[in-house]
């Protein structure tokens, strides 16, 4: 069994890979504020995916990571206005009952696995083509 | 889950021989992982105040060099608004016949010299640079507000 990463440091490794951009090109994710030594709160986006009806959008979301992170998942919410099942259209909290990878959340996830399944889910053959809010509305 | 012994050793002599100024204690549900204080080095100005940091052993340690942060605020040209410090022996300059102990006196000899010239926190090295004075005199009061029993 492996060394168990404690948060902070989880956290400093996701920070720097999202800073030098060495992840996906399809999502991007930093530091709300980098002041905030605790590191709580971050900022994420998604790049629509293509074939899709957000082909060419970008959504905006914020991901919560509390002090049980990553054991436990990080708290994420569209800021973006979006139209998925799970997402909640009041607020855009996304309902961890309602996904898979925040249900069967893993110590060994991350915040841009995260991103990348939900920019997956947006693009599904069930959801790729559901009627969505103006272009740029936020929560 | 099995500590390596080099590890268990290391441990074992920073209680029982600690260093003077440093203290680490591991977590007793992560033997991997240190709660570490540090004081200020007389006739810097860090004098009189106590650092927290947090130091982490990966997988591959002693090959790699151990992760390290400041958890108190403080101003350093080399040490980043994260607690993130910028020190040779952390990167390139880690060697396997290194320490913790010996790891964390350079943390403590870098707070008694710090080198604008490789800066981390840019901001904090530019105004070392221009006027060191007023550098050192936000650096006392930073200590003060944030790294003092009061604080």
């Amino acid at each position: 069994m492996s060394a168990k990463v404690p948060r902070s440091f989880r956290l400093l490794e996701e920070l720097e890979k999202g800073e030098k951009g060495l992840g996906a090109e399809s999502c991007s994710y930093g530091l709300a504020d980098n002041d905030d030594i605790s590191m709580t709160h971050w900022n994420g986006t998604i790049l629509g995916p293509p074939h899709s009806v957000h082909e060419n959008r970008i959504y905006s979301l914020s991901l919560e990571c509390n002090q049980d992170y990553p054991d436990n998942p990080p708290i994420v919410r569209f800021i973006s206005k979006i139209n998925l099942p799970g997402v909640s259209n009041i607020n855009g909290v996304i309902d961890s009952k309602k996904f898979p990878m925040l249900k069967n959340w893993k110590r060994t996830y991350t915040m841009e696995m995260l991103l990348l399944e939900l920019r997956r889910e947006m693009g599904s053959s069930s959801n790729k083509r559901l009627s969505q809010p103006s272009e740029g509305s936020t929560y | 889950m099995s500590l390596p012994r080099r590890i268990i050793k290391e441990t074992e002599r920073l209680v029982s021989d600690p260093v003077p100024g440093i203290s680490a204690i591991p977590h007793d549900d992560n033997l991997r992982y240190f709660d570490v204080l540090i004081e200020g080095p007389t006739q810097s100005p860090y004098e009189g105040g106590l650092f927290k940091l947090e130091l982490f052993l990966p997988d591959d340690y002693p090959m790699m060099a151990p992760k390290v942060r400041f958890l108190t605020k403080i101003y350093h040209p080399n040490i980043d608004r994260l607690g993130r410090i910028c020190l040779d022996v952390l990167k390139s300059n880690w060697s396997p016949a290194l320490q913790i102990r010996t790891l964390l006196l350079s943390i403590q000899a870098l707070l008694a010299s710090p080198n604008p010239d490789d800066p981390l926190a840019n901001d904090v090295a530019e105004e070392w640079k221009k006027n060191e004075n007023t550098a050192i005199e936000t650096a006392k009061e930073w200590t003060r507000k944030y790294a003092t029993e009061k604080s």
